[in-house]
């Protein structure tokens, strides 16, 4: 799609115009319907700056509201190496990226239209800033002016509409194509299984000069500019497919590093580019990402031995052995990560639900969130909806209740003769206590009369059937908002609904929600969304996690990132 | 299977007889262990732990997969109400309503007895180690006696089938095979027969060209008796003392297969204990807590060291007769 | 000698046809999962799926990519790896380097104590050296390598603070890298080949030509150096040959726990991901290394043995 220059009639609205839903959030947060944090984050997303939504806070409340350290502390120093403990896996399309470990290494290279700090606010990057309009349909970025790509090209709104076209066609293989999902539309045409291909809508990717683009989407889209920091959505050359299509090989970006050494599995080098500052320099000299494969023992032995000074992930497994060794720092946040473990109505006996809701009905989550995952992070309540997301409501807490559960056997047709056995699918895909979940649930089931046989897999196995496996724990990663996660997770037909589910009034409810900008009427619409998730007991969700990283001491200022996303231009060693 | 009454061949008192002097003389010759102390010592290791699988309900104090005190030291002790989830041992002890616990080994990451845990993995261990590694004799001495009597062109084939199985990394071959089919007690057995029984098709089929040349196989064959009775009969009897020592040896090695699969993720499935699989779900806090580590590592070793001293002192015995 | 070796370089050739055509069949059923699946992970749609399996050939009769799999192969193309995207030359043989590293001085080590430990015992059988050796081999190959590598690391990682954790030798080579997974393998491997050569040197000292040696009068000393030692390593040197192939996969779990990037390491993360590519490559490595071990262990016994040689 070629949109001619000339074409400048669309331009900016006073730049000092407010979005109306930024006054709705300023009364909610006045009446005290919602929290500080949300106001923040969606007063950011609106297009007011991160400094000014954190100032608008703290004179609406009448409390001074700092941001969490963004910037550096006193002392830093300049230069020096870091040596961080990850493993390093391919890197050659940012678009069709799966594991976050990828982005890590590219995200110093090659950057986003906007940045979410661990604080959860969304910030301008690449984009200087952006508008919605009150629909939530039309949002307009303005690009900052004056960055210039590591092959001395000027970056400007071709590489965007670039990036965009490309993920928005489903040849290109990104998860960014869900993503967007309000850009496409159906092209009429059918793969081989008979279902229909979608493509992009036409204009949906509007160049209006150098320095803006605005995106057209079909529903209102509050979350767009979060999206635009989700891992797969790197900016990368307008002439990626040109150059070779493999960033690894090619390693062109905006980022002020460059990739000195690259060997899969093994080792990756990051080395500062010279001159590199329109967004500050950053103090690390060298960043080396050493590949430890996938043990996490070999992690915590390595930053105990002073192998490494920092890692990706400190598992939970060995984050109780960590914790005892004196020269090393944990950090732990809480998240939206969490395991369900999930049953696909397509499949007996998981077709009935009360067979589902008595195994619902088994677990304990106080117990399986101190058992399984060492009491770190906060229970569920079987909706995927956390206590920490905006717009949770609290429903009646839903108890284990074994005589409940025994009783729905009965009327299922299962006793003590017939007992109910089934066969759950792991993958410890995010560590082993996906498989300690499942355990403590089953000693909780085999008391209804339920005997459940744990399945480990490898991970790759198991991902190969994880949407289709009648009874399996899968690893959901942390999502700000309830709301995305539902949708992605439970609609009728999307394509990662791994339970089968498919209830048009829960669709219906979800809709309403969504479209809801305050958040008080959108939690209201939240209790019916979360009692119907929650009654039709397709899962079982016993905890959302709290993840650790860990340093040594002579790393200064690096901060754990709710979905690990980390960028080290403010991390200083020494 | 066909149940066509064996009017041919009816059992005849004097094989009998030959079949149980085999029985009796494989029996002595374990009497004659009291002549090495190393084979006894051996013996004597295997026992415990074969009376310990024998007994584990009443051995185990707890419910091997009951958490009770997540990270329990050794010697910490926890009050638990009497239910049915306690061994007859310690509902005996129990006082009243309550029995006060003590983790001698401790407790794993999930709060269960590492005592009770290993108690119960002997029976895993006992149980499927001398079955996968009897299938895969079975399928051995089958192939073995098939290939050494028969010779031409039975021999080529499977000793070449042998040869390319043998070719290649044992290990290597557990994980392909596991990787692919699962991770299951069947599949373990499965896989352990189809990489040990071409070497032990290789013992027999040496042991059996060396026999077939003696006198009594060739009477046997003179009356007329069919190949497989020569074969299983009259010939398998006389390979037993390396065949028994090499058994010994290799019980060892797939108590060893199934530790390390079970270290690598791949082992029987959980949470019933597994010995391998308990190593490899606390090794990596075996730094703050090396007792969830250290004691199921004693265990396999000293299971592993009962049948390689046992071995050793067959093959001593052996070497003197 | 030449008919030996074209023999055993035809059966290793048949050796590699078969077990890559068994491999590549395996790893094409239903069980091995989709490849698709594996290169875009697990969140792409069936759509893209279909797309990647057209534009990969993977639509193809099993037979044709099998074909167009050898073609490569026999070529020197060994395909892309499906798990690190790479081409699986450029992945492969600086892995085989490092554990040929590592294999070396494992073997540099266990060689010469397990030889040396063997003859002195075997040279006096029953005597309290040869006791005690005897009962050091079964401890210690009795000690499954994941449990010494768990012990190791105890005391000399976290408790005494000696070496480092894991060997992944990032910066560089770095010997004190190496010492954990060196220790962890002669541990378990020189117990066997020490008894092994005792056996062996014990037969020697009872034949009869050196008892007859020693009844002439000739000194101990050259009785044994001259005569005994000779025959009594025929046997060893076997053995050690057949370590060779036992190292490729006895490195897996040490490589795995120490995260040393070796070849065992690679091979079990290929089998983990049913990467097609890599996993025939190491396969077709495996295999040669097997035959070749062999067929050098046949020829040593040839050439140490004046028995084989003297009939031939």
């Amino acid at each position: 799609m070629h949109i001619s220059k000339y074409r400048k009639t669309h331009h900016l609205r006073d730049p000092k115009r407010q979005h109306p839903g930024v006054a709705q959030m300023k009364d909610a947060l006045a009446e005290g319907k919602c929290s500080r944090r949300e106001f923040i984050r969606t007063a950011a997303l609106l297009g007011v700056g991160a400094t000014a939504a954190y100032n608008m806070a703290s004179h609406i409340t009448g409390e001074r509201i700092l941001p969490p350290m963004i910037g550096r502390a006193h002392g830093q120093k300049k230069g020096g190496t870091l040596r961080f403990g990850m493993v390093v896996q391919e890197m050659t399309d940012p678009a069709t990226f799966d594991w976050v470990e990828k982005s890590v290494v590219s995200r110093h290279i090659a950057e986003f239209l906007v940045l979410t700090g661990p604080d959860n606010i969304t910030r301008p990057y690449l984009a200087s800033g952006w508008e919605a309009s009150d629909d939530l349909k039309t949002w307009t970025f303005r690009l900052q002016k004056g960055v210039r790509w590591s092959n001395g090209d000027a970056f400007n709104a071709d590489d965007v509409v670039f990036n965009f076209e490309r993920w928005l066609d489903p040849g290109t293989g990104s998860s960014n194509f869900g993503l967007f999902s309000a850009m496409l539309r159906d092209s009429g045409r059918k793969d081989d299984k008979g279902a229909a291909i979608k493509e992009m809508v036409p204009g949906a990717v509007e160049r209006l000069d150098d320095h803006t683009v605005r995106f057209n989407t079909n529903t209102g889209l509050l979350s767009f500019p979060e999206n635009c920091y989700n891992y797969p959505t790197t900016i990368v050359h307008r002439d990626f497919e040109k150059q070779g299509k493999d960033l690894s090989k090619n390693p062109v970006g905006t980022g002020p590093y460059e990739l000195a050494e690259f060997q899969v599995g093994r080792l990756a080098v990051l080395k500062k580019r010279p001159g590199v500052n329109w967004n500050g320099e950053p103090l690390l000299d060298e960043i080396r990402i050493i590949d430890l494969g996938q043990d996490a023992g070999a992690y915590l032995s390595a930053i105990a031995s002073g192998q490494i000074d920092a890692m990706y992930e400190l598992k939970l497994e060995t984050a109780s052995a960590a914790k005892q060794i004196p020269s090393i720092n944990t950090q732990q946040i809480a998240t939206h990560k969490t395991g369900v473990i999930r049953m696909n109505v397509n499949n007996p006996p998981f077709d009935d639900r009360r067979v589902r809701r008595a195994i619902q009905l088994c677990c304990d989550t106080g117990r399986q969130l101190e058992v399984a995952h060492q009491g770190v992070g906060i229970t569920a309540e079987h909706h995927h909806v956390a206590k920490t997301h905006p717009e949770y409501f609290k429903l009646n807490p839903l108890k284990q209740n074994i005589r409940e559960a025994k009783k729905l056997l009965a009327a299922a047709g299962y006793g003590p003769d017939n007992r109910l056995q089934v066969q759950c699918n792991i993958g410890n895909t995010d560590g082993n206590w996906e498989q300690d979940s499942v355990a403590v649930l089953k000693e909780d089931a085999a008391k209804a009369g339920i005997d459940i046989t744990l399945n480990v897999m490898p991970a790759a196995k198991y991902w190969d059937e994880w949407d289709k496996a009648p009874f399996s724990i899968t690893s959901w990663t942390h999502r700000p908002l309830g709301t995305m996660v539902l949708s992605l997770a439970y609609r009728a037909g999307v394509p990662w609904n791994e339970t089968g589910y498919n209830n048009p009034a829960f669709d219906k409810a979800l809709d309403e929600a969504e479209a809801l900008l305050d958040v008080d009427a959108r939690r209201a619409k939240m209790e019916k969304v979360e009692q119907i998730l929650q009654d039709d007991a397709i899962l079982v969700q016993p905890f959302f996690r709290g993840v650790f990283t860990a340093t040594s001491p002579k790393v200064k200022n690096m901060q754990i990132h709710p979905t690990l996303y980390y960028r080290f231009h403010d991390v200083s060693v020494g | 299977m066909n149940a066509e009454p064996a009017a041919g061949n009816p059992p005849q008192p004097s094989r009998l007889a030959a079949a149980g002097q085999a029985v009796w003389r494989a029996l002595a010759s374990f009497g004659l262990l009291r002549e090495s102390w190393v084979g006894m010592a051996g013996a004597l290791i295997v026992l415990v732990w074969a009376l310990v699988a024998l007994f584990a309900p009443l051995l185990a104090p707890v419910d091997p997969n009951m958490p009770i005190a997540p990270f329990a030291k050794p010697g910490a002790t926890v009050a638990i109400p009497v239910s049915a989830d306690l061994s007859p041992l310690a509902r005996y002890l129990a006082e009243s309503q309550e029995y006060t616990h003590t983790f001698w080994l401790g407790a794993d990451h999930l709060g269960r007895d590492i005592l009770s845990r290993i108690i119960w993995g002997t029976r895993t261990v006992l149980f499927y180690a001398p079955l996968a590694t009897l299938a895969a004799y079975t399928v051995g001495i089958l192939m073995g006696v098939a290939a050494g009597y028969r010779g031409g062109l039975v021999d080529d084939v499977l000793s070449r089938i042998a040869d390319i199985i043998l070719s290649f990394p044992v290990l290597v071959l557990y994980i392909i095979i596991i990787a692919i089919i699962g991770a299951s007690g069947v599949n373990i057995i499965i896989a352990i027969t189809f990489a040990s029984s071409p070497g032990i098709m290789r013992i027999v089929r040496g042991l059996v060209l060396d026999l077939r040349t003696r006198d009594y196989i060739f009477a046997a064959q003179t009356r007329g008796e069919s190949h497989w009775y020569i074969m299983l009969v009259e010939l398998l009897p006389n390979a037993r003392g390396p065949l028994i020592v090499d058994a010994c040896l290799r019980l060892g090695y797939v108590i060893i297969t199934i530790g390390v699969l079970g270290f690598l993720g791949l082992g029987l499935p959980p949470p019933d204990p597994d010995w391998g699989g308990m190593v490899n779900e606390t090794r990596q806090m075996a730094l703050a807590f090396p007792h969830m580590t250290l004691f199921p590592c004693i265990a396999i070793s000293s299971l592993i060291l009962g049948f390689n001293l046992l071995a050793d002192g067959l093959r001593e015995i052996s070497l003197r007769d | 000698m030449l008919l030996l070796i074209a023999k055993r370089l035809t059966f290793m050739l048949f050796t590699m046809f078969v077990v890559s055509v068994i491999l590549f069949v395996l790893l094409n059923t239903e069980f091995a999962g989709d490849p698709a699946t594996r290169v875009l992970g697990q969140f792409a749609s069936d759509h893209q799926k279909e797309l990647w399996r057209e534009e990969h050939g993977y639509n193809d009769p099993l037979v044709v990519r099998y074909g167009r799999w050898l073609g490569g192969f026999v070529t020197g193309d060994l395909g892309t790896s499906i798990r690190f995207k790479a081409p699986v030359s450029e992945i492969l043989w600086p892995r085989l380097w490092n554990t040929a590293i590592l294999g070396f001085w494992a073997f540099a080590i266990i060689i010469p104590v397990s030889l040396l430990f063997g003859i002195l015992s075997g040279m006096r059988e029953g005597s309290k050296l040869d006791r005690s050796l005897s009962v050091v081999g079964i401890l210690t190959t009795s000690v499954p390598e994941f449990a010494s590598a768990v012990f190791f690391a105890a005391i000399f990682v976290f408790g005494l603070q000696w070496l480092p954790g894991t060997s992944s030798m990032s910066d560089g080579f770095d010997w004190t890298q190496l010492v954990l997974p060196v220790m962890v393998l002669v541990v378990y491997d020189f117990g066997y080949v020490a008894r092994m050569t005792r056996a062996s040197m014990a037969e020697v000292m009872t034949s009869q030509y050196i008892r007859t040696a020693v009844l002439k009068g000739l000194p101990y000393k050259k009785v044994i150096l001259g005569h005994a030692l000779r025959n009594a390593l025929i046997a060893p040197f076997t053995v050690i040959m057949l370590q060779i192939n036992w190292l490729l996969s006895g490195v897996i779990v040490v490589e795995f726990y120490f995260a040393y990037k070796g070849f065992g390491a690679l091979l079990l993360e290929a089998s983990l991901n049913n990467d097609i590519a890599l996993l025939e490559a190491c396969a077709m490595i495996a295999v040669a290394v097997a035959v070749t071990t062999q067929m050098l262990a046949d020829i040593g016994y040839t050439f140490l043995n004046p028995r084989i040689r003297f009939t031939k």
